[in-house]
């Protein structure tokens, strides 16, 4: 059993038959009233246009037999996007799902003129005053007021073809216009995160408010001369420029990820938390040369049992 | 013999008869074509012919607005039109006559 067929209306027949005979010299007059002539048909009876009049390439053809003037058959070319929308668009209406979802589109539109309305306004305020897809302030929202209102009394005005053509203009503004308000939406929500990976790790900010790193032995000893290197051996950085302090290079250039660091303040050595210090002036005795950091596991050696 | 072949050549003395009798729109003289006999006259082909009388000069038309359905455009016959249906339908006339004494002398 096969569905029934959605009827092809008399505009789309009529728009089918003008362009099969494009490229006709006097297509225009010889077609002026076929929108009223296949009305008048369609409203007698309710047979398809295509089961009465047969398909509307046919009809031209036999049109212009009648008419006169060139053979189709030799002005036959491609068609337009247009006429194949047209086609394909009536071959899916034989299809339930198609039809059934062609059928519904049209309870949409209420919701498509408010939006559309939206749409232009935010359109209006991001090219004459700021960007954005929600409206700012009182003002902003009467003109999304007024342009909702005459979008839906455009929608529901009845015009002729210059009506139609300027709703399809409008309808493909606002469209643009939804699409460029989500691509903005979607920028907002997806910046990157950009992680660069510098040569040296710099401990800064992060409310730390690391300038030096003073290591400690197990016995509370200070340590001097102590590299530090992060997890992939590259060596651990801070910036005690920014804090007041500069790097002590009187025993010559330093090496900025041995702690702790010989900083010194211009106005007065301040005494940190009552810590020990280790001297920052003291010269190291060994090489400048970093040590290279061989990554080992820690391993926990157990204490032996005491026995007895 | 098919009879849309027979009906290309009359078609113009066909729709000049029925505009002569009245004036009509172009549906309504498809319809009265089919009404008087001519079931397999095309819309298409009454349509063309229609547009064609007019662009040569043969018929008048004028439009009805209608409160039921789209706007007609009618048609009627001017002079130029009645001209031509006359010696149409002349020319008809007598080609019938000697395709009637033809079949007579066939059956006879």
């Amino acid at each position: 059993m096969t569905a029934p067929i959605t009827p092809i209306t008399p505009e789309q027949y009529a728009q089918a038959v003008r362009d099969a005979l494009a490229g006709h010299p006097d297509r225009d007059e010889l077609i002026e009233d076929l929108d009223d002539h296949l009305a008048e048909i369609a409203a007698e009876s309710d047979l398809p246009l295509e089961d009465r009049l047969g398909p509307p390439a046919a009809y031209a053809e036999e049109l212009v037999a009648a008419y006169g003037g060139r053979p189709q058959s030799r002005q036959r070319r491609r068609p337009r996007p247009g006429v194949w929308a047209a086609r394909a668009h009536a071959e899916l209406l034989r299809h339930k799902p198609y039809r059934s979802f062609a059928a519904f589109l049209p309870e949409l539109r209420p919701g498509w003129w408010v939006l559309r309305g939206y749409l232009l306004a935010m359109l209006l305020l991001a090219i004459t005053a700021r960007g954005g897809v929600v409206p700012a302030n009182p003002a902003e929202w009467a003109l999304v007021a007024v342009a909702v209102w005459v979008s839906v009394w455009f929608g529901r005005a009845r015009g002729g073809r210059l009506v139609a053509l300027l709703a399809t203009g409008v309808n493909v503004l606002a469209g643009l216009a939804l699409l460029a308000g989500m691509a903005a939406a979607s920028d907002g929500d997806d910046q990157p995160v950009m992680m660069s990976a510098p040569a040296d790790v710099m401990l800064v900010g992060g409310g730390l408010d690391i300038y030096n790193i003073k290591p400690y032995a197990k016995d509370g000893s200070p340590l001097t001369d102590v590299y530090l290197y992060d997890q992939d051996g590259k060596p651990i950085t801070l910036d005690p420029e920014s804090r007041g302090y500069r790097v002590d290079r009187s025993c010559g250039e330093p090496v900025l990820n041995r702690y702790p660091l010989p900083l010194i303040q211009e106005q007065e050595l301040m005494a940190e938390n009552g810590m020990p210090t280790a001297p920052p002036s003291a010269c190291p005795t060994a090489s400048t040369a970093p040590p290279t950091p061989t990554p080992t596991p820690t391993t926990v050696t157990p204490a032996p049992k005491k026995t007895g | 013999m098919d009879s849309s072949q027979l009906l290309k050549g009359v078609l113009d003395l066909a729709v000049l008869a029925v505009l002569d009798e009245r004036d009509g729109y172009g549906y309504d003289v498809v319809r009265r074509l089919r009404e008087a006999g001519l079931e397999d006259v095309g819309d298409a082909s009454v349509y063309g012919t229609l547009r064609r009388l007019f662009k040569a000069g043969a018929l008048n038309s004028y439009v009805v607005a209608s409160d039921e359905g789209p706007h007609r455009k009618y048609y009627g016959l001017n002079e130029v039109g009645r001209t031509l249906y006359a010696a149409s339908a002349k020319r008809w006339t007598s080609f019938a006559a000697t395709m009637d004494s033809l079949l007579k002398e066939g059956h006879a």
